[in-house]
């Protein structure tokens, strides 16, 4: 399954934006999602992301997901944002 | 002149406008957190369209200045202590933009005490800001807001004077946390970019 980000929008930026996303992708996405299932995180056309946001959805994806792939992560603001919910120490939300 | 847009210039006439060049800034309140991004998405774009700056770095600006707005927002939600929402205005000149975000919120010590009441100075508080994973608002796990921003700002060869009460973070390279003369009430930072 792929989840297409820009379907969220361009700019990608507040965490209360994240979580509606997410409860958008809970009500939605991921009840026709396997849990052994790959889920591809497509960041095509997305412009600017920030921590806040991926925290609010991609950290859960991993926490609730075993596989978990992120596609098309050149853009700057993309690669940096990942980066750093990367480092975070392991949260369960 | 609403008090938070007159507490900015003030503080920026007595420190920062010969330095930055700020006189010409034209400085907005906005009072939530949509109207600002609608703002901050209007000058990304504008950016990017106008080509005035390096597009990698026009993203990554805009990652910036939406992780501090939104802190504000975040930190003093039904908490103002003073005037609800942040100021946001930029400047063009030369080589270098300029941004201007500020609050008149709680401030980063005040915030940070909830979760560490044994923090006693607005040094001390920037410090665990911009070093170390801690939210103001636990029991929710964030706080890696302000680590992205000096991550960035240095890695992109930008400069981030960051103000909370009687202390100031500059970012310029590398990270310096000093006291200043003049206190802030609330955060104030000034981004600059060399185009």
């Amino acid at each position: 399954m792929k989840i297409e980000m820009i379907k969220f929008g361009e700019f990608l930026i507040s965490r209360p934006a994240g979580r509606e996303a997410w409860l958008a992708m809970t009500a939605y996405i991921l009840p026709k999602i396997k849990k052994d299932e790959t889920i591809e995180v497509d960041f095509a056309g997305v412009k600017v992301l920030t921590p806040s946001w991926a925290d609010e959805v991609v950290t859960k994806l991993k926490n609730k997901f075993d596989k978990v792939v992120l596609l098309n992560t050149d853009n700057s603001s993309v690669k940096a944002s990942l980066k750093t919910i990367e480092e975070m120490p392991t949260q369960k939300h | 002149m609403s008090i938070i847009k007159e507490q900015v210039y003030n503080w920026l006439k007595s420190n920062a406008l010969e330095l930055m060049k700020l006189q010409n800034m034209s400085l907005v309140v906005f009072e939530n957190r949509n109207i600002f991004q609608d703002e901050l998405m209007r000058l990304t774009k504008y950016l990017s369209e106008n080509k005035l700056v390096p597009e990698d770095k026009v993203w990554i600006i805009s990652a910036i200045i939406g992780e501090i707005g939104n802190n504000s927002f975040d930190h003093n939600l039904g908490n103002w202590p003073r005037e609800r929402g942040v100021v946001f205005g930029y400047n063009i000149e030369d080589d270098y933009l300029d941004i201007v975000i500020a609050d008149n919120g709680l401030g980063v010590l005040k915030t940070l005490q909830q979760v560490k009441p044994e923090l006693n100075n607005d040094k001390d508080a920037l410090k665990i800001a911009f070093t170390k994973i801690l939210s103001g608002r636990a029991p929710e796990a964030r706080g890696n807001g302000l680590k992205f921003v000096k991550e960035n700002v240095i890695n992109n060869d930008m400069n981030l004077v960051f103000v909370s009460g009687d202390s100031r973070v500059v970012l310029n390279g590398g990270l310096k946390i000093d006291n200043i003369e003049n206190d802030y009430q609330g955060c104030l930072a000034i981004l600059r970019i060399k185009k």
